[in-house]
Formats: C-alpha cells, sequence, structure tokens
C-alpha cells in the first residue's frame, strides 16, 4: 500500500496565525479509491481539500501524486477537479460553456471539445440543458453541471468539498449514489469532505476522520465503528456513550457518583479511564442477575421512534447512557421511567479508553 | 387556535397596516420632493412671456426651437460631453484594476491605497477645485505652459472625482461575488490572467457598467470643483446655466435644463436595457 499509494499527503500542516487548521495530516490513497475526510465543523476539512487542491499554501509538508512533488505547482497546473460546495458555476456562461471551460483551457480540438461535451452531459443526463444559464437549472442539475465540470478535464483527482450539502434530504441518497457510481466507473481517485456521518459511510472506500486539526482515525467503515481509536472516533461514529470511571479492579469499574459497572475482568491497566458502549449493543433486562458485563441503572426517559425504543438511562448517584431497543421481536414492552432494569452487552462491543485516550488492550477471553 | 392569539393576530394586522400607510406616505413625500422641482422646470419651460412671471400670460413651447440661441449651448454641451467621456473611461482604467487589487490581493500600502482612492469623496469639491486652481497657477507661472482652462487638466481634475466612484461600485460589486467561483476557473487551468479576463470582470460587468454611469454623470454635472478650472472660451454646460442665470431668468433657461435632463434619463434608460440599475446600484 505505501509503495503504491498515488496520492500521499505526508505531515502536511496549515496555520493561520495562531489557529493550527491542519496539523500533520498523513493520508495515503490509491488510484481509483475514494477517501472521505468527515470530522465536526472547522476541524480542517476543507483546508486539506484546498491544500491539495493548491489554493492555499502548506506551512509545512508534502503533497506527491505518482511520487512528484505539487509544492511547486499552482493550482491551473494541478489538475485536480474540484467540485466546490456552493458549485461555483460561471453565472455569465452556459451549462455546455461552463463544462467545457477546463477543455478549452487545454486549448484541445474543437472535435474532441464536443466529444468530451456530448459524453459528460449524456452521462449526467443534461443534454437537454446545454444552452441554459446556471440560474436556469435547479439545485440538483447545477450539481450535477459541477460535477462533470470536474470529470470533463478527466482529473488526477477529484475534490470534493460537501457535494450534497445544498441539495434537499430526498435527492442526497440518490445524488450520491450517481456520484460513487461515475467516480468508480471512471476509476477516479477521489478525495471528498462532509460532515454527515451516513453520507461518509455510503460513499468511502476509507474513511478519515478528522477533530481539530488533526486525524484521528482512518480506515474502513467497520475500522471506524467496531475498533475505535479514541474516545472521540467511538462517540463521532455512531454515538458511543461515553462513560468515565476507574477500573478499581479487573471486574469492577466505579463511575464518581458511585454506581459500579460490573466488567468481564479483561482488562489489567487501572486507573482512570472511559468506557465506549454502543446503544445498539446493549440490551435491557428486568432487574435480574445476568451474567457479568452488567449494569444496574434507572429508566429516565424512553421514546418510541419506530425501529426502536430510545431509553436514558441513568446511574444511581449521576450519569447516564443512551440504548436502543428494537421493537417488535421479543415483543418486550416499553419500560415505565423510573423503573430500575438490568443491563447487559457483549464484553467484545465495550471499548474502554486510558487517561491518554489510547484504547486499553483486553485480553484474549 | 385560542381566543388570546386571536385578538393579538388582529392587533399585529393593525400595526402592519398602520406601518404600511406610513411607508406609503413617506413614498409619496420622497417621490413629490423629487419631482416637483423637476415638473416646475418644465412647467415654466412653456411659459410665454419673455420674463418667468405667475400666472405665464400664455404657453409656447417656441423657447425649445431657440436652444441654440442660448450662449455658448453648442460648445458648453460639446465640451461637458467630452470631459465626461473621458473622465468616465479614464477612471474605469484605472478604478477597475484598482478595486480588483484592492478586493483579491493583498500587499503592504493596501489601506493607504484604498484611503487615498476615496478620499476625494470626503472632500468638499470647492475645496478640491481652489487647491487645484491655486497649485496650477504654481505649476503654469513655473512651466509658462499654458494649463488653466485647458480640456486636458479639466479632465484629470474630474479623474478625482469620478474614479472614487469607480473604485466604491467595484469593491461593492466584487465584494459580493463568490470568490470559489475564481478558484474554480484556476481549478480547471486557466492561469492568472485568463481568470481575470474570462471570469472575474464578465462577473463585474453590472457593477463596472454602473460605475461608469455614476463616473459620468458626476463629471457632467460637477460645477463647484469645475468653476475654478475653466477659462472664459471653454466653460461646460452646468456652467453655463449658472453664467446664465445671473443676467436672466427666462423660459429658455427652463428648456435648456429640461432637455439636460432627458438626455440623461434617455442615456440610463439606454443602460437600464442592459443591465438592471435597481440591482447594482
Ligand atoms: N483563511 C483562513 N484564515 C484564518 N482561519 C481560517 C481560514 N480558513 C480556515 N480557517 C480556520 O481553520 C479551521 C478549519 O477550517 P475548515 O474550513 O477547514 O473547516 P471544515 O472542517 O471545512 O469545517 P466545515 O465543516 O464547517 O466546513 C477553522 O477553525 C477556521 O476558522
Ligand atoms: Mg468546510
Amino acid at each position: 500500500m505505501s509503495q503504491d499509494a498515488y496520492l500521499r499527503i505526508e505531515g502536511l500542516t496549515k496555520a493561520y496565525g495562531a489557529t493550527t487548521a491542519v496539523q500533520d495530516v498523513n493520508i495515503e490513497v490509491s488510484r481509483g479509491e475514494m477517501i472521505v475526510l468527515l470530522g465536526p465543523s472547522g476541524c480542517g476539512k476543507t483546508t486539506t481539500l484546498r491544500l491539495v487542491a493548491g489554493f492555499v499554501e502548506a506551512t509545512r509538508g508534502r503533497i506527491l501524486v505518482e511520487g512528484e512533488d505539487y509544492a511547486a505547482l499552482p493550482p491551473y497546473r494541478r489538475e485536480m477537479g474540484m467540485v466546490f460546495q456552493s458549485y461555483a458555476l460561471f453565472p455569465h456562461l452556459t451549462v455546455a460553456q461552463n463544462i467545457t471551460f477546463g477543455l478549452r483551457m487545454r486549448k484541445l480540438p474543437k472535435a474532441e471539445i464536443a466529444r468530451r461535451l456530448d459524453e459528460v452531459l449524456e452521462m449526467v443526463k443534461l443534454t437537454p440543458m446545454a444552452d441554459r444559464y446556471p440560474r436556469q437549472l435547479s439545485g440538483g442539475q447545477q450539481q450535477r453541471v459541477a460535477l462533470s465540470r470536474a470529470l470533463a478535464i478527466r482529473p488526477k483527482v477529484l475534490l470534493l468539498d460537501e457535494p450534497l450539502s445544498n441539495l434537499d434530504a430526498n435527492l442526497r441518497q440518490s445524488v450520491a449514489r450517481e456520484i460513487r457510481q461515475l467516480q468508480k466507473a471512471a476509476g477516479l481517485t477521489a478525495l471528498m469532505v462532509t460532515h454527515d456521518q451516513d453520507e461518509a459511510m455510503t460513499m468511502a472506500d476509507r474513511l478519515v476522520l478528522m477533530s481539530e486539526g488533526k486525524v484521528q482515525q482512518i480506515g474502513s467503515q467497520e475500522e471506524l465503528y467496531e475498533q475505535p481509536l479514541n474516545p472521540f472516533v467511538a462517540r463521532f461514529i455512531g454515538h458511543s456513550n461515553l462513560v468515565a470511571g476507574e477500573l478499581v479492579d479487573a471486574d469492577t469499574f466505579r463511575l464518581p457518583g458511585g454506581a459500579v459497572l460490573k466488567l468481564a475482568g479483561r482488562y489489567t491497566q487501572r486507573g482512570p479511564h472511559t468506557l465506549a458502549l454502543r446503544p445498539e449493543r446493549v440490551r435491557l433486562h428486568g432487574p435480574a442477575d445476568d451474567a457479568p458485563p452488567r449494569a444496574t441503572v434507572q429508566v429516565e426517559d424512553a421514546t418510541y421512534v419506530g425501529g426502536h425504543v430510545d431509553y436514558l438511562l441513568g446511574f444511581a448517584g449521576g450519569g447516564s447512557l443512551a440504548l436502543h431497543e428494537p421493537t417488535g421481536a421479543s415483543g418486550s414492552a416499553r419500560r415505565a421511567t423510573g423503573e430500575t432494569v438490568t443491563i447487559t452487552w457483549d464484553g467484545l462491543s465495550e471499548r474502554l479508553f486510558g487517561s491518554d485516550d489510547a484504547a486499553v488492550a483486553a485480553q484474549a477471553a | 387556535m385560542a381566543k388570546g392569539s386571536g385578538s393579538a393576530a388582529i392587533q399585529a394586522n393593525g400595526a402592519q397596516l398602520s406601518a404600511r400607510l406610513i411607508v406609503g406616505a413617506l413614498m409619496v413625500v420622497a417621490i413629490a420632493l423629487m419631482t416637483v422641482p423637476l415638473l416646475m422646470t418644465a412647467y415654466m419651460s412653456v411659459f410665454a412671456d419673455g420674463v418667468v412671471t405667475f400666472p405665464p400670460s400664455g404657453y409656447t413651447l417656441s423657447w425649445y426651437g431657440k436652444l441654440a440661441e442660448f450662449p455658448k449651448f453648442g460648445q458648453a454641451l460639446g465640451t461637458s460631453l467630452k470631459v465626461a467621456a473621458a473622465a468616465t473611461l479614464l477612471s474605469l482604467l484605472i478604478g477597475v484594476p484598482a478595486s480588483i487589487a484592492l478586493v483579491r490581493l493583498s500587499f503592504p500600502g493596501r489601506g493607504l491605497l484604498n484611503v487615498l482612492l476615496l478620499s476625494p469623496l470626503t472632500v468638499p469639491g470647492v475645496v478640491i477645485g481652489l487647491g487645484l486652481y491655486v497649485l496650477l497657477v504654481e505649476v503654469e507661472i513655473r512651466s509658462e505652459l499654458p494649463l488653466t482652462g485647458s480640456d486636458g487638466v479639466l479632465i484629470l481634475a474630474h479623474l478625482l472625482i469620478t474614479t472614487p466612484w469607480v473604485v466604491r461600485l467595484c469593491v461593492a460589486n466584487l465584494i459580493q461575488l463568490d470568490r470559489s467561483i475564481e478558484e474554480a476557473a484556476a481549478n480547471l487551468g486557466a492561469p492568472p490572467g485568463r481568470v481575470l479576463w474570462s471570469v472575474t470582470l464578465p462577473m463585474m460587468r453590472q457593477g463596472i457598467v454602473a460605475a461608469a454611469l455614476f463616473a459620468f454623470i458626476v463629471s457632467f454635472e460637477n460645477i463647484e470643483m469645475t468653476l475654478f478650472l475653466i477659462s472664459p472660451g471653454t466653460i461646460t454646460f452646468p456652467i453655463s446655466v449658472l453664467q446664465y442665470l445671473e443676467y436672466r431668468f427666462d423660459p429658455l433657461v427652463a428648456s435648456v435644463v429640461v432637455v439636460q435632463t432627458a438626455v440623461i434619463a434617455l442615456l440610463l434608460l439606454a443602460i437600464d436595457r442592459y443591465v438592471k440599475l435597481s440591482k447594482v446600484v
């Protein structure tokens, strides 16, 4: 992998005065791969993309495409096709002129320009709109023009900055699928930015989760979901419950308020820890005495949302936990507020993080 | 809906109605203030009497036939049009690139340039005119060149008042243009000069047209500054009107003003066909 990386981002750093927008980012992208940069607002996703496109100059670090260092190349010589969040269509040019802009800059022969124009118009089903101006198009159509304008130049890397954020919810899924299909069909290497987790999950080959300018974890959907490297990843991907407490012995996790979670004794490292539990991996029982891991909690709130019931559970002495119980199958009735219940979970679905935020290794069962 | 909220809605409607009435009344007053002087002038221009008196003894259109008899009518109008056109063109050549530099580039002295380009707007025309006059006389004495009263000097002086308008309107226009459109052009392979020519300038069209219009009108109607810089042989149109009024007040001057207003109105209408002025001003 590291040998044949098509696009390599090495130690990329961008500082704006005192704020570091992007800090020591390392990403390797294979040819034809779709990488999605994900993270909360302001974490440096757009800045990373703009560094790759060449619109901003890196404070430190390198960007290499097929081994060639791009630092000295101005944006107009990088051959990266960018789809902007605002689409950034040329308002004074027609759809056809927008799409052929890059081809005309490359001084391609007229016949070739016409051929490629027809090809991409066909691909995004905009042939009847060729002579319209951007303002005469719907949001979804403008988005497709922006995409085909970037595709027409056959870019080395396709860059997408929140390409779906200006579309309404109904359109988002179908456009996401469309972009993904086009990218796969053309075998394009792509870097996409989004803050929407579902969008990232459906479109990515691999995900890069960022926070405060730093990469938190790079990996497949499964890796980020099942093996989060730190509490931030656990919470951001799938909204894990993060319960702070102390591992006082192998199977006792004590919360500051005094409540105790019985664990299965898989950890040796003692001290203050954070336990991450996925709401959909925790099961709800009556006040029974199940095998650990388990804990006793009180129902604070129960909301029926169709596929499952959303529970908010409180520990004695403070601290709370969200739990999703599937409806229907077990026929379990909704618990009343105030009821005391036992929760259990599979020890393999819990993650324990140390005070340094690193995952605490569990002993094999 | 509860009863309380119903009556509140009626009250809100009432408040809205009276607000609308006030706005409507203010608009009528504003429109009257703007049009009454113009209508009065147009009215006077058809009085039959040689001296404006109320009520007129009769009405005639003959003053419009005598426009050519207005002293220096042709020369003054010609000078004004020539100076305004030249000042407009030159201030566009200076102001458009300057505003692009101000908005899109960052360089040392940017703030200073901004202040320098806009400051003439804050100085009364009389002050600029007097200052220029004193300067010109000094230069003339030393260089023995006939500067005062030349069209060239007048054009350069008008640049001082037209360029700030061009910069102001173009900057306002540029600031609201989406920067990423220019980035998209670069991303698609356009070098900086090409981005400027193929994307930035076409997108600025409305701002440039508005700027040209303002520059032209500001130059054409300027009196305060121009007063110091003309020679008896070449005067501008507004000054010819002023000079005429010093000695006489007859319907001829009214008809001259009506013609001038009509010319400018036609110009605005013509431009409005290409650029919706309501969008840029
Ligand atoms: N030109 C700039 N000057 C100063 N600070 C900047 C600049 N551009 C970005 N930043 C800062 O860098 C940080 C990262 O910004 P960036 O736009 O990359 O975030 P993002 O992850 O794209 O967020 P969002 O999801 O809101 O778009 C922010 O704190 C932002 O304020
Ligand atoms: Mg962003």
